[in-house]
């Protein structure tokens, strides 16, 4: 049973990086690389500043701030420097390995004993690995919460108008370069939040902490649009929580059913290809009207 | 709202609820023969060596997996997000023991373990830097068992019985590996200290080993490869440069000279595993880790390469043949 909440816990923790990709893989509708460098920065970020007596909520906010700096990198390198995006992301995360390692002065810090987020007196009253959760729900709901209520702003809706049709939203005169900068800049700043708070849970950051990290936060996006297929905008972040969650209780009965956790990787990338491709088998199948039977149509 | 998402939510939220108000009683008594967790980093000819001789000290101390033990061996390849939910699933299994191959893995484990269950370190170079223990004598917590400090100052000793006349020396490691970064900044410090004059090169990854190998064969007169999983895997390439340049390379594991190291003073991993393996045994007898002072295995033994001495146009002196000869090893 705890396990379980365990999973769950992670799952939660897991869902920031999750709704931080979803901004840039669907709504700007491109795969940023940069992630995978802004992950382990924040997570230095925050490490490091905490070992040196920052209190653990500050050195958070520092760690988004640093993720933010990388995005707005790739953003500079894709608009002004015309570097294709995918390139401009590899080349960022591929600097964050120097830049992680100035920061953190060695490849690995722990933080047994340190005070960290989760230190707080009522979290550690409550059941094993209910901090993970509780303190998880919180996060996630206002950064879900203030998601929602940014995309409805005007400069919100100028940023999904961006990323719907590039050409149209310039004819509004929507400034599509900036449009992007900010999308880069707000997602990798929370992928980096996320990393100092997934590193606060695990007790250290490591350099090497950022590979596979891309593949997890597309597995909730996937595994969320799949299972609940037609949503409303606010729905589909959530189904991402939702998504994150199902991927670790998977995972978990992966290693459970005791398969040879060396074919992780490769059960992880399977699952997704197939999740990615399932438009084209129901387009082959013609399955459309049998899969939609329960899922009420556009609300 | 839609449907489906909302019976989800109300799913799991169900299930928390349930779950919250059991977890007082969720500890039920261990049924049948106990659990052994072993948790491992990655695959890597040094930490399969201390996987396979734990599981030999377990046996030697009279615990046989499958027949008086179950071990359950994790092996994350790499993907860090992975030892979080490895190391519960040993907790959740009631694990009497668990050990703990690279620093990521102890780490893990230990938090994981939250005080209550022991966690046996296979060879982590710096525990107390590590915060795994309080100090290398007292532990003082759930954690013990082996450091994997590479005796250092011997290894400094051949590199002055081989290439007596070397006055700089060049130390090549991974900036990413946190063994080789300890180890290379240690000697550093250590081998300034004698009276060389130390250069310091790093690697981001095996790919740039060519480029800075050939660097530093133009700069050094002996180089140091120190306890790092990097530079191991690319010892080969390092070796093709420096032996065109006639430099000797001392590495710090016996695995590093079968690939063109030219001698060394070896702590076999597998002597590592081995003693970890022992320690968990005794704390399935009953130990105590708090007490169980951490063992560091350095005593080493001659390792020399003679063909590399041979192209290199090296006389190795006689005693450290000698040696090797009766207690080390000797590849031809």
């Amino acid at each position: 049973m705890s396990i379980i909440v365990s999973s769950i816990g992670q799952g939660i923790l897991w869902s920031i990086l999750g709704i931080a990709l979803f901004l840039t893989f669907r709504i700007l509708d491109f795969p940023d690389m940069t992630v995978e460098g802004s992950f382990p920065l924040g997570a230095a970020t925050a490490v490091t500043l905490i070992v040196h007596g920052v209190s653990p909520i500050l050195a958070s906010l520092v760690a988004f701030v640093a993720g933010s700096l990388a995005g707005f990198t790739t953003g500079i390198l894709y608009t002004k420097g015309k570097i294709p995006v995918l390139l401009a992301g590899i080349l960022v995360m591929t600097a964050c390995l120097s830049i992680n390692l100035r920061i953190m002065g060695s490849a690995n810090i722990s933080l047994l004993n340190q005070k960290t987020i989760f230190s707080n007196a009522f979290l550690q009253s409550l059941p094993r690995y209910f901090d993970m959760v509780v303190l998880g729900l919180i996060i996630i709901v206002v950064v879900t919460a203030a998601l929602i209520w940014f995309l409805q702003t005007e400069l919100g809706q100028a940023f999904i108008a961006t990323g719907d049709n590039p050409q149209m939203a310039q004819a509004f005169g929507i400034r599509t370069d900036r449009m992007t900068i900010m999308g880069l800049m707000l997602s990798n700043g929370l992928i980096a939040f996320g990393g100092a708070v997934i590193a606060q849970s695990n007790g250290y950051a490591d350099i090497n902490m950022g590979i596979g990290i891309i593949v997890i936060a597309l597995a909730s996006i996937i595994i969320g649009e799949v299972i609940f297929g037609n949503l409303s905008l606010n729905e589909r972040l959530i189904a991402v929580i939702i998504g994150s969650i199902i991927y670790r209780l998977v995972l978990l009965a992966v290693l459970q059913l005791g398969f040879s956790t060396n074919d992780l990787n490769l059960i992880s990338s399977i699952i997704l290809a197939l999740a990615m491709m399932l438009p084209q088998f129901r387009k082959a199948l013609r399955l459309d009207g049998i899969l939609k039977k329960g899922v009420r149509p556009h609300d | 709202m839609n449907k489906r998402l909302l019976t989800f939510i109300g799913v799991i939220a169900a299930f928390l609820v349930v779950a919250f108000f059991k977890s007082s009683n969720d500890e039920q008594s261990q049924k049948g023969i106990p659990t052994v967790g072993i948790l491992q980093l990655v695959t890597h000819p040094a930490l399969d060596q201390i996987h396979n001789g734990a599981i030999a000290g377990l046996k030697d101390e009279g615990f046989v997996n499958g027949k008086n033990i179950k071990i359950d061996y994790q092996n994350a390849q790499a993907d860090q997000s992975n030892l979080k939910t490895m190391a519960q699933k040993f907790i959740n299994e009631h694990a009497k023991v668990t050990i703990g191959i690279a620093t990521p893995a102890a780490l893990s484990l230990a938090k994981a373990a939250d005080g209550q269950t022991p966690v046996l370190m296979g060879g982590i170079t710096d525990p107390v830097g590590a915060g795994l223990v309080k100090s290398i004598n007292k532990p003082g917590g759930n954690v013990s068992g082996t450091s994997g400090d590479s005796p250092l100052q011997a290894h400094l000793d051949v590199i002055k019985e081989v290439v007596p006349k070397a006055k700089t020396l060049g130390i090549i490691y991974t900036s990413s590996d946190h063994g080789g970064t300890y180890h290379a900044k240690k000697m550093a410090k250590l081998a300034e200290s004698q009276g060389f004059k130390v250069k310091l090169y790093t690697i981001a990854s095996t790919n740039d080993m060519q480029q800075v190998a050939e660097t530093m064969a133009n700069q050094v007169d002996v180089v140091y490869a120190p306890q790092d999983n990097g530079v191991a895997s690319a010892m080969k390439t390092l070796v093709n440069v420096t032996n065109q340049n006639k430099i000797p390379v001392i590495p710090a594991a016996d695995t590093m000279v079968k690939d063109g190291g030219i001698a060394t003073i070896a702590v076999s991993q597998y002597q590592i595993g081995y003693q970890t393996g022992k320690m968990a045994g005794e704390v399935l007898k009953g130990k105590k880790t708090a007490t169980m002072p951490v063992v560091s295995v350095t005593k080493g033994e001659p390792v020399i390469n003679l063909k590399e001495a041979q192209t290199l146009g090296i006389d190795l002196p006689d005693k450290l043949v000698q040696q090797a000869k009766e207690n080390g090893e000797v590849i031809q």
